[in-house]
């Protein structure tokens, strides 16, 4: 089927397989890699795009189901020389180490301030449920979250 | 002259070391642009799914590919037949550590270890679920899954053996025919009749036996393998993540039957290691074999469920450990009888080996005696696993003592304090021949109590108990090691273009070499870490390098680039004497990075520029390019210790981590920024196997129940506590830079800390042990059979 839809502000159309899950085709299609994927159960969340706004696991949902939908990826996250803002926080913090997770839990994190913009560190640890991280313990994650809330 | 290589380094040098900077490699993987394993593609690449045993152990008695081979799509369906016919050679793993300073494991005979052999795809039989039997090429990934289900492989099921105790029994069926039982190593160490002799008259004894249990690493990155082969050059690719491109790409190639030379290997970003990526799996000899033979790129990624199935895992030992102590509750003597269950090969016994060299821990034992065996099971095999061996024998020795300690009715900090290596006996040997080389275990123990507040828990429990929960508080020394590897290289080469290319042998999969190496360079080299470019990943430009294993790199990359450093600051100053006309001796190395003689001064770069074009000859011929090796087998000893609180709910007894201290003597921090994350890390893994994780195989069919991670547990962001963590850096006099290390340290007390709290919260139950991992179904388990007990 082909399907169309925007990513990071550029409109794509692109025929797909029907059972192409839209992190494939995210990652092999279009050829943005920043979306990781880590599981086959919807568990690790190193797939969370936005989906018209809402952040969502893109190994979740099949790529013809966001047909004319607005995605946003990783890349997608800071158009100029400088980082955004939560970017730039786990930098900071070294709230990375391998950065196989980061994309995915930066995500998560842009999508949690939205909707909670001063939550608290148990709020953060709650939201990032979803998000498995193996090397950094979460400790410097859950720091640098809660710093961009505090700077905001 | 910067340091000596057994003295000091120069404090005066340092600038960025100490520093806790940024790291360099976050910006392009906080925008997305890592390039991992599977980010890489090549034109028309085929796809590879593999057919993996669904038994334990069975004889593959036919393999039918027909109706597969027909299915839409496919390329090439191989078998082990097709491999033995091509000559393709097992694995060579070499399992046993080899520094001068292992102990030295032998098989039952004294004699070399029986291994069995990994054949990339086996012939004869299968000997774990998910061993790869059939390898299927096909257009898509689709194609190749699609075809895979029409393969049909007949096997005849075979009794299996999947645990320690099954394994060695005397009928137990046999993981391989070649030895006489299942037992593939036993060696003794220390002094056995000594031992027996104190514990006849000793005046206190305990022992218990735990097993540690099985566990697997995940790193979110599943491995993954993209191949070619260039019929023009002779030469193969191979894109696959790792901890060290250049020893797989020498094991690769002697399985190919290939010229080294002929393969290279990249590896960019890896992500997530833990000992899981150490080791060659078959999947990437077999794809640049199979790239040759279909003329073709082929490329593989494991999907998580073939991770859990067939990635190599981590613990699984049986100890059985004694300890005696005189009537002021000195330790007198102690003995260990460890079983590491090694799987269905041997793939490293850096485990049980590491253990059982540390099996007194931090404590002043004059006498002990180890036993280590090794056993086959129908199991995938273990490997080292964050901190090989060393949690295993920590948790044994601190759960012993917190059990000696409420049996005699005196405090276990007081019974650790009673027995701790002092300082000033340091360098210590310890009653197995084991030297360690610097520590203040007690100055650890203090740090850690000071932050723990132990005055006031009784009111926190007395709290907890109010909001209808159990609280414990929890302890652990350690001490542990780092070996590894004892060679690494690395090659200076300064750019006139305004950098220094630094080539590093050893591997990242996360733990910021590129910021820290950097920052040893530039003190060395009087620049700035941003002036430094850490170079590796590609087996072209790095030929020589150990790997990052059992906390090695820092400590060996910093050595030999404090080597390296020293030739290049030599070749400055002879390519000035030449160039300038001046006398060496005259030429000095500033600070700041430049050469000065008389009132003229010219920096690295300038250098660079004015070599540029002229003709150099016999040493000098390289220019401001220099390569250098090191060797250095003698270990270093991080130690420390860790406390915790946990709270377990007095309806569901769900356990809840809720506070957790850690003191770490990581020897001189480079940068205090990374070891802090590498502690949190390593916390998470102590705490996941203590609270959450276990590689669970079903008693009835040895199929693992634990092949998801929906129901693999490992520690997510609202099941940690924020961490305190404080570092005790004692430099270790064994290399210049002082280092010990710092990604495993912390892993190491933790399970024996966390389950000590478990047990301490359920004081009131008169609860002896719980078995790791302590989910709220076994702790509950615990208490019921002991109410259960009091009752009758
Ligand atoms: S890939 Fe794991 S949740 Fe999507
Ligand atoms: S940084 Fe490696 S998994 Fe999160």
């Amino acid at each position: 089927m082909r399907i169309s839809l925007t990513i990071n502000g550029n409109p794509v159309s692109e025929d797909v397989d029907n059972r192409t899950l839209l992190a494939d085709f995210i990652r092999n299609t279009l050829g943005l890699t920043g979306t990781h994927v880590g599981c086959d159960t919807s568990q690790c969340g190193c797939c969370v795009v936005h989906l018209n706004g809402e952040a969502i696991k893109s190994c979740t949902m099949l790529a013809v189901a966001a047909n004319n939908s607005e995605i946003t990826t990783i890349e997608g996250l800071s158009n100029s020389e400088d980082l955004s803002a939560m970017q730039e926080s786990f930098r900071r913090n070294h709230a990375l180490q391998c950065g196989y997770c980061t994309p995915g839990v930066i995500m998560s994190a842009v999508d949690l301030l939205k909707n909670n913009p001063k939550p608290t560190e148990e709020e953060v640890r709650d939201a990032l449920e979803g998000n498995l991280c193996r090397c950094t313990g979460y400790h410097n994650i859950i720091k640098a979250i809660l710093d961009v809330s505090k700077a905001g | 002259m910067v340091f000596d290589i057994k003295g000091k380094f120069n404090s005066k040098l340092i600038s960025s070391i100490g520093k806790p900077l940024e790291r360099k490699e976050d910006e392009r993987l906080l925008r997305g642009e890592g390039l991992f394993s599977d980010d890489f593609n090549l034109e028309g690449q085929y796809y590879v799914t593999f057919v993996r045993s669904p038994y334990p152990h069975a004889k593959i008695k036919n393999i039918d590919k027909s109706d597969a081979e027909k299915s839409p799509g496919v390329i090439a369906i191989f078998t082990g037949e097709d491999c033995l016919a091509d000559n393709l050679h097992p694995i060579p793993h070499s399992p046993v550590p080899s520094t001068k300073y292992d102990l030295k494991l032998t098989d039952p005979e004294g004699k070399d270890i029986f291994i069995g052999p990994q054949l990339l795809l086996p012939v004869d039989k299968v000997r774990h679920v998910g061993e790869a039997v059939v390898m299927v090429i096909a257009k898509t990934n689709f194609e190749a899954q699609d075809a895979a289900e029409k393969v049909y492989v007949d096997y005849h099921e075979l009794d299996w053996t999947a645990d320690i105790n099954s394994s060695l029994k005397e009928d137990s069926p046999k993981v391989w025919d070649e030895i006489k039982d299942n037992i593939c190593v036993d060696t003794i160490f220390g002094n056995p009749e000594k031992v027996d002799k104190v514990f006849n008259s000793s005046k206190y004894l305990f022992s218990k036996e735990f097993h540690i249990g099985r566990v697997t690493g995940v790193p979110l990155e599943p491995r993954s393998a993209l191949a070619s082969y260039d019929s023009t050059s002779k030469r193969y690719l191979l894109y696959a993540g790792s901890n060290g491109a250049v020893r797989h790409k020498f094991q690769i190639s002697k399985t190919l039957n290939i010229d080294p030379g002929s393969l290279r290997i990249i590896c960019h970003d890896v992500g997530g290691n833990f000992g899981t990526k150490n080791r060659v799996y078959v999947e990437f000899p077999l794809v640049l074999w199979a790239s040759k033979k279909t003329d073709n790129p082929i490329k593989y990624t494991a999907t998580r469920s073939e991770s859990f199935l067939s990635d190599v895992q981590g613990r699984d030992l049986l100890t059985k450990v004694e300890l005696s102590m005189d009537e002021d509750y000195k330790f007198t003597a102690f003995r260990a009888s460890n079983v590491s269950n090694v799987g269905a090969r041997v793939i490293s016994l850096s485990p049980l080996g590491k253990g059982i060299a540390l099996v007194t821990g931090p404590y002043d034992i004059p006498l002990a005696s180890a036993r280590a065996r090794a056993v086959f099971t129908n199991t995938v095999p273990t490997n080292a696993y964050r901190s090989s061996g060393r949690p295993e024998v920590t948790f044994a020795m601190e759960r012993l003592i917190e059990i000696a300690a409420k049996s005699l009715g005196i405090d276990p900090i007081k019974l650790r304090r009673i027995n701790l290596i002092n300082k000033d006996d340091m360098p210590y040997r310890n009653a197995l021949g084991v030297t360690y080389d610097s520590g203040k275990y007690e100055d650890n123990m203090n740090k850690a109590l000071a932050l723990s507040d132990l005055d006031n828990l009784s009111i926190r429990k007395e709290d907890a108990s109010q909001r209808g929960k159990f609280l414990g508080f929890g302890f652990s020394n350690y001490v542990e090691s780092s070996v590894g590897n004892p060679k690494e290289s690395v090659e200076l080469r300064v750019d006139a273009d305004g950098f220094i290319s630094l080539i590093v042998g050893t591997q990242p999969t996360g733990q910021g070499h590129e910021t820290s190496f950097a920052q040893v360079a530039a003190d060395l080299l009087g620049l700035a870490p941003e002036e430094i470019k850490v170079v590796f990943s590609d087996t072209d430009i790095v030929k020589k390098g150990g790997g990052s294993h059992s906390g090695r790199s820092m400590r060996h990359a910093g050595t030999v680039i404090c080597l390296a450093a020293e030739d290049l600051i030599d070749r400055g100053k002879k390519l000035c004497s030449l160039l300038f006309d001046q006398n060496y001796q005259s030429i000095s190395f500033a600070r700041e990075g430049s050469f000065t003689w008389s009132d003229k001064k010219i920096s690295w770069f300038e250098l660079a520029e004015a070599i540029e074009g002229v003709e150099l000859s016999g040493d000098l011929h390289t220019g401001l390019n220099i390569e250098r090796e090191n060797e250095m087998h003698e270990p270093v000893f991080p130690n420390g210790c860790a406390a915790c609180e946990v709270e377990i709910d007095k309806e569901t007894f769900v356990p809840k981590l809720t506070k957790y201290i850690a003191i770490d003597d990581v020897g001189r921090a480079i940068n205090p920024l990374i070891v802090d994350g590498q502690t949190h890390g390593s916390i998470a893994t102590g705490v996941g196997q203590a609270l959450f994780e276990t590689f669970y195989l079903d008693k009835a069919s040895g199929q693992p129940l634990t092949g998801s991670l929906m129901d693999y547990g490992i520690p997510r962001a609202d099941q940690l506590p924020s961490f305190v963590t404080e570092l005790n850096e004692v430099l270790s006099p064994t290399n210049p830079l002082g280092i010990k290390s710092a990604g495993e340290g912390a892993t190491t007390p933790a399970l024996a800390a966390v389950i000590n709290a478990v047990v301490n919260a359920l004081e009131e139950f008169d609860i002896e042990h719980i078995d790791m991992p302590a989910t709220s179904f076994n702790i509950w388990r615990s208490v019921n059979n002991k109410n259960k007990e009091s009752k009758s």
